[in-house]
């Protein structure tokens, strides 16, 4: 049984115009692997990613034949049942640190706030596990990390604390929205590390949400490239070259290479029959 | 003949709460009228002062920095001269002008007439047929966006742009539309490209030389045969080789 299996899952917003499916079927299953997800903004990649946890507000809904973590069929699961699962067995990593960390709350704060609250952990204990976690991320000095506030911190700093608060209660599977496109390539190597080890040792699974189709083909096992809520190609990281469907082609076409001719670059001719 | 844009041990310093923050140290490097010269390094590097500076929107504690022979100065001279495309074209339009007053502000600074014609053209020039005209920016795409900040760069017929990012908010596909946008411009109006950017590759489709940045210094200048050549001795620019590559196939 795979740790995480999908099938037929489509998120509809309700809007004035009628509804709108921003994910629409899609399916795949995930094992203690590093999957990625790939496409453009509006593709739905984070859409998918959310609906995962069941994390769609109204007007949003999400809709499935069957989304299974671990043998708990999610769809039927009762909202307390999720919550159990959030955090503690799934963690998903945002995307922009500045939206998504507390500005008002010291970062030692947020960092210690589930495991004193969940696992009802001492405050010192719960310190000590925490700026164990920053350090297992790279943050060289994590007492002063913890007594700033998110604000003092740059960019990648930022990134790493969230990915150390969502790494801290060891979760089965990390759900990483664009975890490292904020990120210096020196800073992006060592966060993929942090990762990498995670699935290598702990056995996590890991759900890896990019734009960017160069980084995932080094990094992840295997690729689902979406289009408008579609997947419309899934292959192995590794052959991302040997892809076949225009789409994934014309993406990949569009980059600029070093030492490529400087002609103009191929531009995506969108075909409407892709997102049928 | 010198060049067009001369750099000269470049120094800029903030000063804050009596700290000091050396932000670019020792710079010189010189653009030639035409030529196209990327600026790549990690966020902090510096890169995207040395365009401020050029500007004069940064605090300049030593060397020069010369446009055409002449000290760079701030005014409405130079702004005909040099203009700024900024790396996030959601924040850099104002959000409650339309693309007609974005467009037409600065032929109204400088006097220019012509409005209609002007603000039509460089629309077309652009890529944007008229419709797009009295637009607010919540109605365009980050693409179009991006093209409304080139227009507004080119109102005034400047000879130099400098462009910090112009595409790293922008998907692969749009960013392959607003990089060619650039090259044609460049071909067809002649001008000079001073591009930042913390894409190798983007830099080497765009750039004849590049400068790579760190702490604020010059470590390492290659040119394109180089680059593609796999010259680049610098670890960092290494790594920045590497981000711009794919798997090696198995």
């Amino acid at each position: 049984m795979s740790l995480l299996e999908v099938e037929d899952l489509r998120v509809t917003f309700d809007t004035e115009a009628g509804p709108v499916e921003a994910v629409r079927g899609v399916s795949f299953s995930l094992d203690r692997e590093r999957l990625a997800i790939v496409g453009e903004s509006g593709s739905g990649k984070t859409m998918t990613g959310r609906a995962l946890l069941r994390l769609i507000r109204p007007p949003g809904r999400i809709s499935a034949r069957r989304i299974a973590f671990d043998g708990v069929d999610m769809m039927a699961a009762s909202e307390r049942q999720v919550r159990a699962l959030r955090g503690r067995r799934i963690a998903m990593v945002m995307q922009d640190p500045k939206f998504s960390l507390n500005p008002v709350m010291r970062v030692g704060d947020q960092l210690t706030e589930g495991l004193r609250r969940r696992d009802r952990m001492g405050a010192r204990s719960a310190r000590e596990k925490a700026a164990a976690m920053l350090e297992a991320v790279q943050i060289r000095e994590p007492d002063r990390v913890m007594h700033a506030y998110p604000h003092e911190l740059s960019g990648g700093m930022g990134q790493r604390v969230m990915i150390a608060m969502m790494l801290i209660p060891g979760p089965d599977l990390l759900i990483a929205d664009e975890p490292t496109s904020a990120l210096d390539v020196t800073v992006q190597a060592e966060v993929l590390a942090i990762l990498d080890n995670l699935v290598r040792e702990r056995g996590m699974g890991l759900i890896f949400i990019s734009h960017d189709l160069r980084l995932v083909s080094r990094f992840c096992d295997r690729v689902l490239v979406m289009y408008k809520g579609r997947v419309v190609e899934e292959l192995a990281a590794g052959r991302l070259e040997d892809a076949r469907h225009p789409y994934t082609r014309g993406l990949m076409a569009c980059l600029p290479r070093i030492g490529g001719d400087r002609g103009p670059l191929p531009v995506l001719e969108r075909d409407e029959a892709w997102a049928r | 003949m010198s060049a067009l844009i001369e750099i000269e041990n470049l120094s800029v310093t903030f000063r804050q709460r009596g700290r000091e923050v050396r932000a670019v140290r020792d710079v010189s490097f010189s653009v030639a009228a035409r030529e196209s010269f990327g600026l790549v390094g990690e966020s902090g590097s510096g890169k995207s002062t040395i365009l401020r500076a050029i500007c004069g929107m940064a605090p300049v504690s030593g060397g020069s920095i010369r446009i055409g022979g002449a000290p760079a100065a701030t005014g409405r001279a130079f702004a005909a001269r040099v203009q700024m495309v900024f790396q996030d074209p959601y924040s850099s339009l104002h959000p409650r002008r339309t693309v007609d007053a974005t467009l037409a502000e600065p032929l109204a600074i400088h006097g220019r007439g012509d409005r209609d014609a002007r603000v039509l053209a460089a629309l077309g020039d652009v890529g944007l047929d008229a419709s797009f005209r009295f637009r607010y920016p919540h109605q365009l795409s980050g693409g179009q966006r991006q093209r409304v900040a080139i227009a507004r760069a080119l109102m005034l017929e400047p000879e130099i742009l400098l462009l910090d990012e112009p595409t790293s908010a922008l998907d692969a596909s749009v960013q392959a539309e607003a990089l060619n946008l650039l090259s044609r411009l460049r071909v067809e109006r002649g001008l000079t490209f001073l591009m930042v950017s913390h894409d190798l590759a983007v830099i080497d489709h765009m750039c004849d030389a590049v400068a790579v940045m760190r702490d604020g210094a010059v470590v390492e200048r290659l040119d394109r045969a180089t680059l593609a050549d796999g010259g680049a001795q610098e670890p960092y620019t290494r790594q920045l080789l590497a981000a711009s590559a794919y798997a090696a196939p198995v």
